[in-house]
């Protein structure tokens, strides 16, 4: 006779969740895999109470069944492979298919039961943080509850009392399995839709990796010296822009599990701070910014009223983090005279090739071989050239006309005549000024 | 100064030798012959032994031809042939040994023997004169017993020259990789000096500081006294075979090639190699011809019971007496029924002697060829783990350094570093290849001659063959 919890095994040892039919795991929901790196649009609420959903960039909201007043959800814990930026692929650990894992939402008041399946090679378990829960639901292993062994699944249940942003990690050798990128987002919507009603609710998770440059594996045992710091496991340019409907209410969410705290920093807007860990800022405590910082460990959400159309840089205002993998220990080479070097090191190094002598924006426009499975240090263009970002940078783009639910790229903006920088010419000193036209083509 | 002193002399020695050599002309010209038979069987190359100016000549412009273009380890080997001066010494030997030769087929001076007795007032004096019919007797033994000791010298010049060759191969392998060595070091050198004159050029700016820049130069100046021992080295080694070659002067200046051959595809399998070496070697050879000496001898021995013809010396050294009545008598034993059976002890353990010394000459000689053939196959096997393996990972490092460089991962100095790793591994590597070579000139020599692994003769060098006796 078949018990739960021997089915459980038996789909956990191997034989699992492929192999094993439907009928013989009824018990438990079909765990949902990732559809991809891109921005998923985010679907309406099919069951349970009804709530306005948030876009994961570069990302996907997890599927629930309702068993009777539950909301069910099944989180897999397992090796994944994460493209961080096309033309780089790293050996993460994520939930169901991806780094992190889907995005969970739910409802202020659901009853939520999540199944978490460990296929990791060592023991795990999930901590929801943020969340105010019983004791033993809180995911701490060895305090809370028993270890998640490798094969076994264990339920977690629990009534979700406040609404807000939030987030699930393990707790449980975590040091290792957040290095390696196991995490996800949980947001709890507003009991009722209308407030705090926004028309486009982006999250995101920063995490942040060392990948030795040509290897895909992060290094586990690295504290600070990340070279990759990303949004959701994407380093821009595989960050997708954040495309918004001129006139649209938008708020933008985002959790920090790196080690270090991170100033976001949105072009063109003041907008206002309205949801810390610990919940939503009541309107008359936000305050307006244009620059946020995430502590270690912590959430933040902010709103604006896209009133400004354009393409609107957002990224995290530490330099390093807007760079992808680059060399530390590399010696500052602006202002030496190379003349004659070249030549003398091509004798001995037949590739060399003189770089940094004015400055490092050369790497932006080079394409020169790199490591295998490397991203070039700063990459990306835009309209007007090379952005020589890469990391924790995208674009908020502003445009007029957009469709209520569209999340496709719109291309680059347009500027009207007269409002981009431009060239002084000699003959311009005496005359009015002339703006030149945008080089672009959207 | 010292080296005309030294050719001077090896001049006069020469001169003697000629002269010598001249004494026993025939007998001398057919052992060298056989010499040279011997060495070219086994090297395919002949010496030559100069005894006239048109021999000298002739030399001369086989010099010239040889060392007009980069010198191979053939050139080498021939050119030492024909132009080392204590090979040249050592084929005075054979005209010695002819010399030895002939007077052993002469028999013994007569003697004269002259007595005074004294008596009664009367003085008598006796004079004979005696001839020494023993030696009469001895004769063809003691004839016999010379040529077989010039057979050994023979054999032992055979050897002394497959040595010189063996010496010389394994020098020029030697010079032409410490050469190339040295030139390696001096690519290290050209990068630390980029990375000093870049580095001096970034303290100038204030992009480096004194710590970076003084570490950058302290390596420079490194590499500068590496390059003065490598080049220290390279003429060491130059030097070295320039003696065996026996030149001097502007012949000095011959040329090498830049590099070592490249390792053969295939490893030589040499099937038998042990019992090549007990049928070629020549210290084999020696010691069978010895036993088989040492036998008859022994038969002879049993038939006389008197003449012990195992120690010719002695055998040189009899004498007859004479009978005296009144006076003074001088009187010598001769040794004919004490001695008998001792003498045949003696020489049943003389012979025993030489055959377990055959024995032991075997086991060496195939304990030789094997380590060789091991040594062989290892130099081998690390040469082309080199070549194959480390080289292509070296540069694969190198190639992925100069990736991480493109990405700015790491900077010119990185890069200039891994270039100086990259010259000693290739240093290596080159000292693989050389030790091959090296190994392939033992293996070739096991089965030849005794040559050790200093490349000099292992047991039997002229001065010995000059002085031994026979037995040992």
């Amino acid at each position: 006779m078949l018990s739960r919890r021997t089915l459980f095994a038996a789909a956990a040892s191997g034989i699992a969740a492929t192999a094993v039919s439907r009928t013989a795991l009824a018990n438990l929901p079909d765990p949902v895999y990732s559809p991809g790196p891109k921005t998923a649009p985010p679907p309406q609420p099919s069951s349970g109470r009804p709530f306005n959903p948030v876009v994961t960039l570069n990302g996907w909201s997890a599927p629930w069944r309702m068993n009777g007043d539950w909301k069910e959800f099944h989180l897999v814990a397992e090796p994944v492979v994460r493209e961080l930026a096309p033309g780089m692929k790293a050996n993460l650990w994520g939930y169901n298919g991806s780094s992190p894992g889907p995005t969970i939402e739910a409802v202020e008041g659901d009853k939520v039961r999540l199944f978490v399946t460990n296929k990791l090679p060592e023991h795990t378990t999930i901590h929801w943080h943020g969340q105010l829960l019983p004791s033993g639901m809180d995911g701490v292993g060895g305090l809370s509850q028993p270890h998640i062994k490798p094969g076994e699944t264990y339920v977690y249940e629990f009534q979700l009392r406040k609404s807000g942003t939030f987030m699930y990690h393990p707790h449980a050798d975590e040091m290792v399995q957040m290095a390696m990128g196991l995490m996800g987002m949980f947001i709890v919507h507003p009991r009722d839709p209308n407030q705090y009603r926004v028309d486009r609710d982006f999250v995101f998770l920063m995490s942040a990796y060392d990948i030795d440059p040509g290897a895909a594996t992060p290094k586990v045992a690295e504290m600070l010296n990340f070279n990759l710091w990303t949004w959701n496991s994407r380093v821009f340019p595989g960050i997708d822009s954040l495309p918004v409907r001129l006139g649209d209410r938008v708020r933008i969410r985002f959790g920090n599990l790196t080690m270090t705290n991170h100033p976001i920093h949105l072009h063109g807007y003041h907008f206002s701070v309205t949801g810390t860990d610990g919940g939503w800022v009541p309107p008359s405590a936000r305050w307006p910014e244009v620059t946020i910082d995430a502590p270690v460990g912590a959430m933040r959400a902010f709103e604006f009223d896209a009133d400004a159309p354009g393409d609107w840089a957002f990224h995290c205002h530490k330099s390093h983090h807007t760079m992808n993998a680059m060399g530390h220990d590399v010696p500052t080479m602006i202002g030496v005279d190379h003349r004659g070097m070249t030549k003398r090191l091509v004798s001995l190094i037949p590739d060399y090739m003189t770089m940094g002598e004015r400055g490092m924006a050369d790497m932006g426009e080079m394409e020169m071989p790199l490591p295998d499975n490397t991203l070039p240090m700063m990459s990306g263009s835009g309209p007007f050239g090379p952005l020589e970002m890469g990391g924790m940078f995208t674009v908020v783009k502003v445009r007029e006309g957009l469709a209520r639910g569209d999340y496709r790229d719109p291309g680059w903006y347009r500027n009207p005549p007269g409002t981009v920088a431009y060239k002084l010419n000699a003959s311009s000193i005496n005359a009015a000024p002339q703006p030149p036209k945008p080089t672009h083509n959207h | 100064m010292s080296a005309k002193i030294t050719l001077r002399r090896v001049t006069a020695s020469v001169a003697l030798v000629a002269l010598l050599a001249a004494c026993a002309s025939p007998v001398a010209n057919g052992a060298f012959d056989e010499v040279a038979d011997t060495t070219e069987q086994r090297i395919g190359k002949r010496p030559l032994w100069i005894k006239s100016e048109q021999e000298e000549q002739t030399v001369r412009e086989a010099l010239d031809r040889l060392l007009a273009k980069p010198l191979t380890a053939d050139d080498a080997v021939q050119v030492a042939l024909l132009n080392n001066r204590r090979l040249q010494a050592g084929f005075a030997e054979l005209g010695i040994g002819a010399a030895d030769l002939t007077s052993s087929w002469r028999p013994a001076n007569p003697g004269f023997t002259y007595g005074r007795l004294r008596g009664g007032g009367e003085t008598e004096i006796e004079r004979a004169v005696t001839l020494d019919a023993l030696s009469l007797l001895v004769l063809p033994i003691s004839a016999g017993i010379e040529s077989r000791r010039y057979e050994r010298t023979k054999l032992n010049t055979a050897t002394e020259v497959l040595s010189l060759a063996a010496r010389t191969q394994r020098a020029w392998y030697e010079a032409v990789a410490a050469e190339q060595i040295a030139k390696y070091a001096v690519d290290v050198r050209e990068a630390a000096d980029a990375q000093a004159e870049l580095a001096r050029r970034m303290k100038q700016v204030g992009n480096f500081s004194m710590l970076a820049y003084a570490r950058e130069q302290l390596f420079y100046a490194d590499t500068t006294a590496r390059v003065a021992k490598a080049r220290m080295a390279a003429t060491a080694a130059r030097e070295r075979l320039g003696r065996l070659m026996g030149l001097w002067g502007r012949d000095m200046a011959f040329k090498l090639p830049e590099r070592l051959p490249d390792i053969p595809k295939q490893p030589r399998d040499i099937e038998n190699i042990e019992a090549k070496a007990i049928a070629e070697r020549l210290d084999v050879r020696m010691a069978k011809a010895n036993a088989e000496a040492t036998r008859k001898a022994n038969g002879l021995t049993q038939a006389t019971r008197f003449v012990n013809v195992l120690e010719t010396g002695l055998m040189r050294n009899s004498e007859t007496g004479n009978k005296d009545k009144t006076g003074y008598e001088i009187s010598i034993e001769v040794p004919i029924f004490d001695f008998g059976d001792a003498k045949a002890t003696k020489a049943e353990n003389l012979y025993m002697q030489s055959v377990n010394l055959l024995a032991d000459t075997a086991i060496n000689a195939r304990s030789a060829a094997r380590e060789a053939y091991t040594g062989y196959r290892t130099a081998y096997d690390l040469a082309q783990h080199y070549a194959f393996h480390i080289i292509p990972l070296r540069q694969k490092v190198s190639e992925e350094m100069v990736l991480r460089y493109n990405g700015m991962l790491i900077s010119t100095f990185e890069l200039l570093a891994d270039a100086r790793d990259q010259i000693a591994d290739v240093s290596a590597a080159l000292e693989a290849q050389r030790d091959f070579w090296i190994a392939d000139t033992d293996l070739t020599f096991v089965t030849i001659a005794p040559v050790d692994a200093s490349g000099s003769p292992s047991s039997l060098g002229m001065v010995a063959a000059r002085s031994g006796a026979a037995g040992h």
